[in-house]
């Protein structure tokens, strides 16, 4: 039986940051651009969660919303330039992701450091319990309501379109840098949103170290391992985020180093990737056959 | 006379590299007629396509529609105009839904409205034109004239004024475009305007009234259909390279030896992309120096039997035998190392390396088994076959993606044949092509057929190819091979019918 | 364009330079002293050492990137690597004596090298294997796998490798002294600048003698690859048109984990020179250890622009502006500036942000280049 402390304190936020983080990756990939940049971006809103906290305020009086909005807004910001460099001209999307990922380090360690340096812990500016039961409902309502969209709406139909082949979906009528931005949009304003309780609910702590800690590239394998379906990303998210927030109390029982226990969330999902890809569940989950293709309009762009 | 209902005057485009693909281009087309645009490959047809559909932007000259200058700047403006274009791949988005992707086209479908509003219109509209398609079945699983057909009904659904085919069409055999022509002649009487794009000259014969033909980016000729002939228009489009233009057949100068075939197929069932079956129990043989030819309509299962065959895709049944040894899932190493040629589809994709030169391109296939690759043969090689086959620049060294698309296929084709000592496998062999060059890449392989007594299988879906230089014509419809056919004792019109069963 | 290349290059850099001169400059410090720090960077002896590791592993990514294998896992490879030769001169033949008969010494070294490449080689050989047999994209797994090396060298670390002679730090022995590539040298001082910046050059040279002999060799072996083997052409063309190479029989599956392999060998040599010639023990955590080697040869192998000329070229600019930005980080004005803002202590974001947006022009720039090739062809 699990603790109720370990449950409310660290698994279930634990699950609530890798499915909102994974779930607004899967809806931007589903569009068609590789998000390499995951990784530096979480970890730029999580900077900006904490500076929020504190910046936003007289804005918003509640220092947790406060920080999730300037995480949201910041994650926003660095999604749209990549979404719409990436569609205006034909370059590629691992070059750019990446170098975003590393700028993105800087501009994490820039808004959160000296925040981090003058107040010391995030206690103070956390959500309590019961927000994190609140945050656990609507993230499952936001999964199910964007699984809704994309599987019966038009919007999500013209993003899985322009995810499949965006030359054939702008022949159609689809504005592909329309429907770009706005997967990019709802998509890291979710991962803003996840990467900010990932401090703001917990960790609880945020250190600039911390950029090399990989979750952002954990996220990214949930999306990977549950084929970017919104549905199948809650017991994925729920078994990856488990793991991963009870590395320190796995350890303890177990008597190994806590490397061990951070070890098992990336073998399992690696494990699961192949299992995945190697196996019949290959066909259902499958990429959108444009994922990471540079889209060429033509001579127009010039 | 009515004034036209689009018409574009002095329009010019030319490409970053001063290649210029259209100049001053006028034309008008008229409500209820068709107006066919002719052209062979490369005289600025699709160019021409793209900017009336708001793809491309034209560097100078003007759009009017219904009198007004307007400017078409992506494909939603040209769908809200009632400019819709049907292409001949159909661009439809494989793993949506028929409704689902008509709705993309659809303005008045709001952005969070679901499918119910287009299925029941797309009902409608199937009721009134008379087709019959789920609208909640996945694209992948329709047919090519299914998907034609949906497009068809898009064009209905959106209300269109001009109506753009761009050879979509064009592959489709007589007796299946005449379906189509029960809804263009609707279409005409409506006061709609219909703009046909074809290479194929009896094709804009056969419906169109008026017919403008393009050379090298320029209008050349603008007739009006009673007036046209056949050679007329040949010569127009042509131009001085006509006379080494022939559809006549070649013969093969003797019997076919009733010797050991080289390639046996026996009972080949092949799965295709989907899992469904593709390939559905072929049997066929091919002699040294026989030149079997697979006529049949994209789509049909001949990419699958061809990729099996040279060992791309998997057998789930049945057997390939070459030279006496079953090489059934041996893998494509096994099988090219016998001597086998292979020209897939689309080759300037699928089987040249536009980043490497073209002698790496060659010894790429010729040295793939040693460990140090000796050059100096290797150019010996390519400097052999770029005489041969006159590839201009005449530099082995040279990057292929500086080649012209005519050039790059003169290098496949000649590197495939040079290897194929004992077979050759291949798809569409000269589509894209100029019908100069075209006429050259098959004269070249009837040649190997004859001159090095090497067996050829190829499929395509231009009929006039197959007819041209088969000994055997085999005809292949829903994954089932229908034949072998005498290509001149046959009517063509058994042939067409076979095609679309 | 003659020399597009080299123009997105400089114009990459520049940029790079620019951003940082420009928060330098909105955070009240003079960009003169940025720009004048990072320049004469470029005639400094010190960055002899990173020039030539990275240099080796510009080679490493060459190799995978030739074929568009993205190996973002040079990092991975490298830490693999130098737990083989920890274990080879830690544990299997550790020794306290401070000389050994020359022979031991030169056995031991060469298979802590052999056995450290072999290393490298399968766990790059690993990740193309996943490529190859699955279609996982190979981006996120080497990604996965640098983070699966660094825990076990932490769990390694922590348990059987924890040295005897460190005095409660969680880390390992110092490489015994006979077990040492680097050769040490004793650095005279004239007062002349021109002088001492060529000795100090000459003294890095010997001392770092035996990297450069590899690098020679790394060099010259990936010269053969591309230009004379059957295997480097397959490469090339698995990296332009993975299609083309099926259609010709070859094992794309076989090409793709022997390319990974070769580069995680490279990869794995360097690890264990970089060992044996100035890390000399492994910390805890690692991680935070290295100095991200493994993702600064991705900025060296991409502005080579995969040429394998200018892979030396490439590596000395990286490793002029990495110590240039830390020479930057260490000048008073800088630490008060930082100190004032509150981001004393944290001078690596001035590095991310250079290398980010380096990276990001070149990226973008490269576009233009790409265009003027698409322009001969049409």
């Amino acid at each position: 039986m699990i603790p109720v402390d370990l449950l409310i304190d660290k698994i279930l936020p634990a699950f609530i940051t890798f499915y909102l983080v994974s779930l607004g990756h899967s809806i931007f990939e589903k569009s068609g651009i590789l998000n390499l940049a995951i990784d530096g971006i979480f970890f730029a809103a999580t900077g900006a969660a904490i500076l929020g906290a504190y910046l936003l305020l007289p804005i918003i009086p509640y220092p947790p919303i406060a920080g999730s909005v300037l995480a949201v807004l910041v994650s926003i910001l660095l999604g749209l330039f990549m979404s719409t460099v990436l569609t205006f001209l034909p370059i590629s999307h691992g070059a750019v992701g990446l170098s975003l990922q590393f700028f993105s380090y800087g501009v994490g360690i820039i808004l959160g450091y000296s925040v981090r340096m003058r107040y010391g812990t995030v206690y103070q500016i956390a959500y309590t319990r019961e927000d994190v039961l609140e945050l656990l409902v609507i993230s499952i309502v936001i999964g199910l309501t964007l699984h809704v969209l994309i599987e019966k709406t038009k919007l999500g139909v013209a993003i899985r379109a322009v995810g499949e082949n965006p030359h054939s979906a702008s022949a159609l009528g689809v504005k592909v840098m329309h429907i770009r931005i706005i997967a990019a949009i709802i998509g890291f304003a979710l991962m803003g949103l996840g990467a900010s309780l990932f401090i703001l609910s917990w960790q609880r702590t945020w250190d600039f170290r911390q950029y090399s800690q990989g979750y952002g590239w954990l996220a990214f394998a949930t999306a990977l391992a549950a084929g970017r379906h919104p549905i199948m990303l809650i017991p994925v998210s729920l078994l990856f985020g488990g793991l991963a927030s009870t590395q320190t109390d796995i350890s303890a029982s177990l008597k190994v180093p806590t490397d061990v226990a951070k070890l098992i969330p990336f073998l399992a999902a690696l494990i699961l990737m192949l299992v995945y890809s190697s196996t019949g569940l290959r066909k259902i989950f499958a990429s959108p056959s444009s994922l990471g293709k540079p889209y060429y309009k033509e001579e127009k762009s010039i | 006379m009515t004034s036209p209902l689009l018409s574009i005057t002095g329009i010019n485009k030319s490409f970053p590299g001063g290649v210029i693909a259209l100049d001053d281009v006028s034309m008008e087309f008229y409500p209820g007629e068709v107006t066919a645009i002719l052209g062979e490959n490369g005289a600025g047809k699709s160019t021409l396509v793209k900017i009336l559909y708001g793809i491309y932007s034209p560097d100078k000259g003007d759009i009017f529609f219904q009198g007004k200058r307007i400017v078409i700047g992506s494909p939603i403006d040209a769908i809200k105009k009632g400019i819709v274009m049907v292409s001949q791949i159909p661009q439809l988005i494989d793993r949506l839904t028929v409704a689902e992707n008509l709705s993309l086209s659809l303005t008045s479908v709001g952005l969070f409205e679901s499918m119910k509003n287009v299925r029941r219109v797309f009902k409608e509209i199937s009721d009134k034109i008379g087709i019959k398609i789920n609208p909640d079945a996945k694209v992948w699983s329709l047919n090519y004239t299914q998907k034609q057909l949906v497009e068809i009904a898009r064009a209905v659904l959106l209300d269109a004024k001009v109506l753009i085919l761009d050879e979509a069409l064009t592959y489709l055999p007589v007796e299946e475009r005449r379906k189509f022509y029960v809804y263009l002649q609707r279409f005409k009487e409506e006061g709609r305007s219909i703009v046909l794009i074809t290479h194929k000259i009896p094709e804009a014969l056969e419906i169109s009234d008026r017919i403008y033909i393009l050379r090298r980016g320029k209008v050349v000729g603008s007739l009006v259909r009673e007036n046209a002939t056949l050679e007329q228009i040949r010569e127009l489009m042509f131009g001085e390279a006509a006379k080494l233009i022939t559809y006549e057949r070649f013969s093969n100068p003797y019997e076919i030896q009733v010797g050991e075939p080289i390639i046996q197929v026996e009972n080949l069932v092949v799965e295709g992309e989907y899992g469904e079956i593709a390939v559905n129990k072929v049997s066929f043989k091919a002699r040294a120096g026989e030149i079997i030819g697979i006529a049949g309509i994209v789509g049909n299962g001949q990419r699958e039997l061809l990729e099996a065959l040279v060992g791309l895709r998997r057998i789930r049944s049945g057997r390939v035998i070459i030279d006496g040894v079953d090489v059934s899932n041996k893998g494509v190493g096994v099988i090219r190392e016998k001597g086998v040629g292979f020209i897939p589809d689309q080759p300037l994709r699928y089987a040249v390396s536009a980043e490497n030169t073209i002698v790496e391109n060659i010894a790429a296939l010729f040295s793939r088994q040693q460990v140090v690759i000796n050059w100096s043969s290797m150019i010996e090689i390519t400097n052999k076959l770029i005489k041969e086959y006159s590839i201009y620049p005449p530099n082995p060294n040279i990057h292929v993606k500086l080649l012209s698309g005519g050039n790059i296929m003169k290098v496949v084709v000649s590197r495939e044949l040079e290897y194929a000592t004992r077979a050759l496998l291949a798809y569409n062999p000269t589509r894209g092509l100029d019908e100069a060059t075209a006429t050259f890449v098959r004269k070249k392989i009837k040649e190997k057929a004859v001159g090095d007594k090497v067996s050829i299988v190829f499929a395509s879906e231009d009929l006039d190819e197959v007819l041209q230089l088969s000994d055997a014509v085999f005809v292949m419809n829903r994954g089932v091979l229908y034949g072998p056919f005498d290509p001149v004792s046959t009517p063509r019109s058994k042939i067409e019918e076979l095609m679309v069963m | 364009m003659k020399y597009g290349g080299l123009i997105v290059v400089a114009l990459s850099l520049l940029t790079g330079i620019g951003v940082f001169a420009l928060f330098s400059w909105s955070i009240g410090i003079n960009p003169y002293y940025v720009i004048e720090s990072i320049l004469t960077t470029f005639i400094f002896p010190g960055i002899v050492k990173d020039f030539l590791i990275l240099s080796l592993l510009g080679y490493a990514l060459l190799i995978a990137f030739k074929g568009s294998l993205w190996n973002i896992g040079a990092e991975g490879q490298m830490h693999m690597a130098i737990i083989a030769s920890v274990y080879v001169t830690l544990i299997l033949f550790f020794t306290t004596e401070k000389s050994l008969p020359i022979h031991v010494s030169i056995g031991v070294v060469l298979l802590s090298i052999v056995l450290a490449t072999i290393a490298g080689a399968l766990w790059g050989g690993l990740a193309g294997a996943i490529k190859a047999y699955t279609g996982v994209d190979e981006v996120p797994v080497t990604l996965i796998l640098n983070y699966i090396a660094y825990f076990i060298g932490n769990i390694l670390v922590y348990g059987p490798f924890r040295g005897k002679y460190v005095w409660g730090y969680v880390r390992t022995d110092l490489l015994p002294a006979p077990y040492k590539l680097s050769i040490s040298v004793k650095k005279t001082i004239t007062g002349d600048p021109i002088v001492d910046t060529l000795n100090g050059y000459l003294v890095e040279a010997i001392i770092y003698s035996s990297w450069i002999t590899a690098l020679i060799i790394v060099a010259i072996f990936t010269y053969w690859l591309f230009n004379k083997s059957s295997l480097g052409l397959k490469i090339k063309i698995l990296g332009s048109n993975p299609d083309y190479l099926v259609t010709l029989g070859v094992n794309v599956k076989k090409t793709t984990v022997t390319a990974f392999m070769l580069s995680g060998a490279i990869a794995g040599l360097t690890g264990a020179l970089y060992y044996h010639g100035a890390l000399w023990r492994l910390e805890y955590p690692l991680e935070y250890q290295t100095m991200g080697y493994g993702y600064l040869a991705i900025l060296v192998t991409w502005l080579s622009m995969l040429d394998m000329k200018f892979i030396p070229i490439s590596a000395y600019i990286v490793s002029a502006l990495i110590m240039g930005s830390q020479r930057v980080s260490s000048l008073p004005v800088v630490r008060e500036a930082f100190a004032v803002i509150g981001l004393g202590g944290a001078e690596i974001a001035f590095r991310l942000l250079m290398f980010g947006s380096v990276l990001l022009s070149y990226s973008i720039l490269r576009f233009i280049q790409d265009y003027e090739i698409r322009v001969v062809k049409s």
